[in-house]
């Protein structure tokens, strides 16, 4: 089982729990690292993005109180509840007459049985910790017939047990990762250069056996690409965290803004 | 004549909402100090734009606390505008260790901390009240 049918499962949990609990409004799932397990049909991906990063702000200085279990907002109009479970953290919002006590015996019950029983059938997918770009790197190309693969850099990687998502895919596809945009200003700053983790640039290198990746394409959800230099991310801040810099002129050009989500390609010469 | 009528205006308009907020932050902290009195309740941060109040069992965590407590009400906001969620009421974090209650009155950003077994609505209620 991979993990769409994973996150399939989940959502089509979560979708049950919304039709017993009508007040529940939004729902959806992510890891720690930021990635989306899984996701109602109401809540769009920008605003889940500023959910994580929101939680990611606060996360990052919860050791002072041992770490999170949950974080509950409560506002005129409803209510937020994110609560952690088996290394997930499940968000529901629900409106101001929500009867909390019923929600969160559903949520706190199905949710830890559904994830218990797909780890039994299958423990890997949210037992992974891969880095984010890793995860977030697109599949399809996994799929493809082991034929079509130059040999070269297959034997490479081949080499390097821990990463069996790369050992599949064809070389000659370029990975695809998503990452969310942050701003990129200040006055010495090119504005046709975006930064990413340079952990990510050295898998493109190794993956593409390139010598050198210094540029990138960049595709928006709504489709509009661009292509534009790349360097690595200089803020030890945002490394690891699947976050591209990006100056505003670039944003401008793609009719995006900081905490979207963007596909980035690397373009190999 | 009419001049001075104004000039008297003006100092009641000035002068008014600065007692009224003086009195507030000091009502306030009368609360806090009460609060911090309860059963498991290991301190609070009160905050506003002129002035601060940080009173905390252990001082030795008062940074790490403080931005703890700046996080969660800033996300606080912007969660409340995504979800379009009305007015912060209250922000609990649930920590392993710790739990800590942050809400926002009069510009005052409050936030107190207790043991994960503490009654935070007792304390909700308390602040609330003012």
């Amino acid at each position: 089982m991979d993990d769409e049918v994973y996150s399939f499962a989940l959502k089509n949990t979560l979708d049950e729990i919304q039709n017993i609990c009508p007040d529940i409004k939004n729902s959806f799932m992510f890891k720690e690292d930021g990635e989306i397990v899984a996701q109602d049909e109401n809540t769009p991906q920008n605003v889940i993005v500023h959910l994580t990063d929101s939680f990611d702000s606060i996360l990052e200085k919860a050791d002072a109180i041992g770490g999170i279990e949950g974080v509950t907002l409560d506002g005129s109009k409803g209510k937020v509840t994110i609560s952690c479970m088996n290394d997930i953290y499940l968000v529901t919002v629900t409106s101001r007459k929500a009867d909390m006590t019923y929600v969160n015996t559903v949520t706190h019950v199905l949710i830890p049985t559904i994830l218990r029983l797909l780890d039994k059938i299958n423990p890997t997918p949210l037992k992974n910790k891969t880095p984010p770009f890793e995860v977030e790197t697109e599949t399809p190309i996994t799929k493809e017939p082991e034929e079509q693969t130059e040999t070269p850099i297959e034997e490479n990687l081949m080499e390097a047990p821990e990463e069996t998502l790369e050992t599949e895919t064809l070389p000659s596809e370029r990975p695809v990762n998503q990452l969310i945009i942050e701003n990129l200003g200040g006055l010495l700053v090119p504005s046709d250069t975006v930064r990413i983790d340079s952990e990510m640039l050295s898998q493109w290198k190794e993956f593409s056996d390139s010598t050198k990746i210094d540029q990138v394409e960049i595709e928006t959800f709504d489709g509009k690409t661009t292509r534009c230099k790349v360097k690595p991310i200089k803020d030890s801040k945002y490394e690891g965290k699947g976050i591209i810099q990006m100056p505003e002129k670039i944003q401008l050009n793609l009719e995006v803004r900081k905490g979207e989500l963007v596909r980035v390609k690397p373009l190999v010469h | 004549m009419a001049r001075k009528k104004k000039t008297v205006q003006e100092i009641a308009t000035v002068t008014e909402p600065l007692t009224v907020e003086e009195s507030h932050v000091n009502n306030l902290r009368e609360k806090l100090e009460e609060i911090k009195t309860y059963e498991g309740v290991i301190g609070y941060i009160l905050r506003n734009s002129t002035s601060a109040a940080i009173d905390l069992k252990d001082p030795t965590k008062l940074i790490d606390y403080a931005i703890l407590s700046s996080s969660a009400l800033d996300a606080g906001e912007v969660l409340s505008e995504d979800f379009n969620l009305g007015d912060v009421k209250s922000i609990i974090v649930d920590g392993k260790d710790v739990k800590m209650l942050s809400l926002t009155v009069s510009d005052n950003r409050i936030s107190v901390f207790m043991d994960k077994e503490a009654n935070c609505e007792r304390v909700l209620r308390k602040l609330h009240g003012l």
